[in-house]
């Protein structure tokens, strides 16, 4: 692996790093209401709401507010949530894991469905069994996480009662438990994605010219299928996978809200309906960070699999 | 022979007369809440989210009735008022203890008032602004007042006087009481029925028995019978449903009231609905001008009263509350104390709507706009229904979408024509209603813009009046002068819908929202 590239590509985070604290600073002192009065409600008279924002200093000038934020930053602190009177940093490391879990459980339950599914469907193109897949995840592309979300758990969990109706468990064998269906709901999704695109890459490649060289060579289609095809098709696996790792984030914030598990997302939307500055800042450098690994560990994959793709 | 079966029936007439009035002790209750606290301290909370729960966790000298209209004792076990109404002797129970087992002193007690009425601290601090000092000695708490203050015994029932330890506040970590506080409250050891014992936010609460909280059970014994209380914060209506319904909860709050029906026909549910002080309204913008300049149709006292006349009540209860509400007859809840029951409201009649409105000069209708908390199904189901209602005498309503952050910037800019709200009383006494719906301070009237001298007179009285039967008077002139001035939309009350299992038994809610945990029992 090329070490001077991987430093390299980690060195550009640091811009977008800042590029994404100004942005996010801004955008959040530009959206009407403060995290005061949002608290306050009804009750807040112009006196309260006065004192708690210079508690806060909110009342300094953007530019001071915005010095401080990044001061802090670079002190590795967060600052402290307004709502919940927590560091940030603590709230983040306590329920990062816990979105990171179901993303990661997701993305192999989704690849466990999708790649087999998207070979059969490919090997058999333009039969009804290649119809009967497209179709049904063509219908589970279509339907909206939340529902999909509130299905699985009326049949799966209360009817059936084979999982739990939400929470988390606390051992590693229970978060599996009571994670699977969270997992199942966005797994089916991110399926639907791959699967599309996994039998166009696999057909393409049954029907390219090395692989008919590769039969006339009198190679077993077994040892084609996995030499071949399924290298190629990891590879667009990998880059999808990575594509969606947005999607990923923003399909925590609905079944985490459905199933009840404590993770970033619910956190992130609570903080944006509650202005609570400080988590939506420190929650988004965490997500520009994330994904930007995410992409750089893409690439890396990518390049590892695909001789083809030039590290540049 | 027939001795014998008398005697035996006899016998088991009083063994199955025991189990009656026995209560089983003991056991856990897990109970889904919609939303998580943020902050455990009585005195720098601002949200419902903590203050319906905090007097598990830390009680006070007095607490309200079951019913939340009167106060019981509490830590003291009684109080004498003067004769002046300028000062409040109250004697501490002996012996009453902390949840780590200290003993709590009158200079707990004095401090944690002190505290409770600094003026730096907090939104609560209105509720006790007429104690002028608090002097303790030996168990007796003497609390002198500024003037006369009829709310201020309801106040030492309010979470806001909750009694802390002084010594294990002041040993947290932490700069000033602000930080203080942050570090106490993660941890909390209070005077209440309950103990917090481990906390993952967002997710679940434990709570553990007091064993040393000073009231006793119907057993003789120190209360609360549950061994453990356990929160789960389940934010999804249709979730906290579900797992209810499979018997994972014991007890679930916020049930939407579209599901209240199904609830009730499930055997295994006793669906709850407590009476409350909340009530649903549309404040109204009364100033002649609107913020960009524009003339205000509303700030004719006739036009609004018209929208009230055209608005048909029991449709709206059974479109937006599914048959569980009743109309509102005056701007406080019928739970409130000092609710005049002579209050009419107002009544549907289309054809004194259209004559008012054409006495105004709107004979051909008007344009008004509401504001409506986006995403809220119900705030949308009404908007939507006063649409309708208001369309037949002519009036065209806009209905704007806005999270409610923005809404109340807006608001509170007094940058809105019309906007749907709910309020829940938190003290037993209407005196905080009041001066947010009808006096002008700092708020202008819940931001209407609407004042009325007589009001405003009466008000001032009726807050030093220690005569019950005065103030009572006081208060029905208030609550008819504001129907009549119509600064608001009457729209209905509505109850706290609690679903519990069948074999819970003994869980209040009471009108203020407080979660009464003290007397729960599991009676399998």
């Amino acid at each position: 692996m090329h070490s001077s590239y991987i430093l390299r590509r980690l060195l550009q985070i640091i811009p977008l790093f800042l590029a994404v604290m100004v942005v996010v600073f801004v955008l959040v002192h530009l959206i009407p209401g403060d995290p005061v009065s949002a608290i306050l409600g009804d009750r807040a008279t112009p006196d309260k709401v006065a004192r708690a924002n210079r508690e806060l200093g909110l009342d300094k000038p953007l530019a001071v507010q915005f010095g401080l934020f990044v001061n802090q930053v670079l002190h590795g602190n967060l600052g402290e949530s307004i709502n919940l009177k927590v560091p940030v940093v603590r709230l983040i490391l306590d329920r990062l894991p816990v979105t990171l879990f179901v993303d990661v459980y997701a993305a192999v339950l989704g690849v466990v469905m999708a790649v087999p599914l998207a070979v059969l469907a490919a090997v058999r193109r333009n039969t009804w069994i290649d119809g009967l897949i497209r179709a049904v995840f063509q219908v589970g592309l279509s339907l909206p996480v939340f529902y999909v979300a509130l299905q699985l758990l009326t049949l799966l969990g209360a009817r059936l009662g084979w999982f739990p109706i939400g929470g988390y468990g606390t051992t590693f064998s229970e978060h599996l438990y009571h994670l699977f269906l969270p997992a199942l709901t966005l797994g089916l999704n991110l399926a639907a994605i791959l699967v599309r695109t996994l039998r166009n890459s696999v057909i393409e490649v049954l029907t390219a010219e090395y692989v008919d060289f590769a039969r006339a060579k009198g190679l077993r289609s077994r040892v084609i299928m996995t030499r071949h095809v399924l290298r190629n098709a990891l590879i667009a696996t990998v880059t999808l996978l990575g594509l969606n790792i947005g999607g990923l984030i923003g399909g925590a914030v609905i079944t985490e809200t459905v199933f009840a598990i404590p993770g970033v997302g619910k956190l992130m939307v609570d903080a944006i309906f509650g202005r609570d500055y400080p988590v939506i800042q420190g929650l988004t450098l965490t997500f520009a960070v994330l994904v930007s690994l995410v992409f750089l560990a893409t690439d890396l994959i990518h390049a590892r699999l695909d001789p083809r793709a030039e590290l540049s | 022979m027939k001795r014998l079966t008398r005697a035996a029936l006899a016998l088991a007439a009083t063994l199955s007369l025991g189990q009656a009035l026995g209560v089983t002790r003991g056991g856990q209750m897990v109970f889904g809440r919609y939303a998580d606290s943020l902050f455990l301290d009585p005195v720098l909370n601002d949200a419902n989210l903590d203050i319906w729960i905090l007097t598990n966790l830390y009680d006070t000298l007095l607490q309200p009735t079951p019913d939340g209209k009167r106060v019981q004792p509490g830590l003291a076990s009684r109080y004498v008022l003067s004769k002046d109404g300028k000062t409040i002797t109250l004697t501490l129970r002996p012996n009453i203890k902390f949840a780590d087992g200290s003993p709590i002193t009158s200079a707990d007690v004095k401090w944690s008032l002190d505290r409770a009425r600094n003026p730096d601290n907090g939104a609560w601090v209105d509720l006790l602004g007429s104690i002028a000092s608090v002097a303790v000695s030996g168990n007796t708490v003497t609390v002198n007042l500024k003037n006369p203050d009829p709310s201020i015994i309801p106040a030492l029932a309010t979470f806001n006087t909750g009694i802390m330890p002084q010594k294990l506040f002041n040993a947290a970590p932490g700069k000033n009481d602000a930080e203080k506080a942050k570090a106490f409250a993660e941890k909390p050891i209070g005077s209440g029925p309950f103990v917090l014992s481990e906390w993952k936010r967002g997710s679940y609460m434990v709570l553990k028995r007091n064993p040393y909280y000073w009231k006793m059970g119907e057993d003789k014994k120190s209360l609360p019978y549950l061994d453990t209380l356990r929160f789960e914060i389940i934010p999804d209506d249709n979730t906290r449903i579900l797992k209810m319904q499979a018997g994972e909860l014991q007890g679930a709050e916020f049930i939407p009231l579209s599901r209240v029906a199904e609830l009730k026909a499930d055997p295994k549910i006793n669906m709850a609905l407590f009476p409350s002080t909340q009530v649903s309204s549309v404040f109204m913008n009364n100033r002649p001008k609107l913020k960009d300049g524009s003339a205000n149709p509303l700030s004719d006292v006739r036009v609004r009263q018209a929208l009230n006349y055209a608005v048909n009540r029991p449709a709206l209860i059974q479109l937006v509350t599914f048959g569980n509400g009743k109309p509102m007859k005056s701007f406080m809840s019928s739970s409130t104390p000092l609710f005049d029951k002579s209050q009419k409201g107002y009544t549907y009649d289309l054809a004194k709507a259209k004559s008012l409105l054409a006495a105004a000069g709107y004979a051909n209708g008007t344009d008004v706009s509401i504001l409506v908390t986006s995403g809220s199904a119900n705030g949308q189901a009404l908007a939507t229904a006063l649409q309708q209602m208001w369309g037949a005498v002519g009036v065209r309503l806009k209905i704007e979408q806005l999270d409610a952050a923005s809404s109340t910037a807006r608001y509170r800019a007094n940058d809105f024509q019309m906007r749907a709200s709910a309020w829940t009383d938190d003290i037993a006494d209407p005196s905080e209603i009041t001066s947010y719906f009808a006096v002008a301070g700092a708020t202008e009237a819940a931001h209407t813009g609407f004042t009325d001298p007589t009001i405003e007179k009466l008000f001032v009285q009726s807050q030093q009046e220690t005569d019950k039967v005065k103030r009572a008077a006081q208060y029905k002139q208030i609550q008819t002068i504001y129907t009549n001035a119509s600064p608001i939309i009457y729209l209905y009350e509505t109850p706290y819908p609690v679903a519990l299992a069948q074999f819970v038994k003994g869980f209040n809610q009471i009108p203020l929202g407080n979660n009464i945990f003290e007397k729960t029992s599991i009676e399998k």
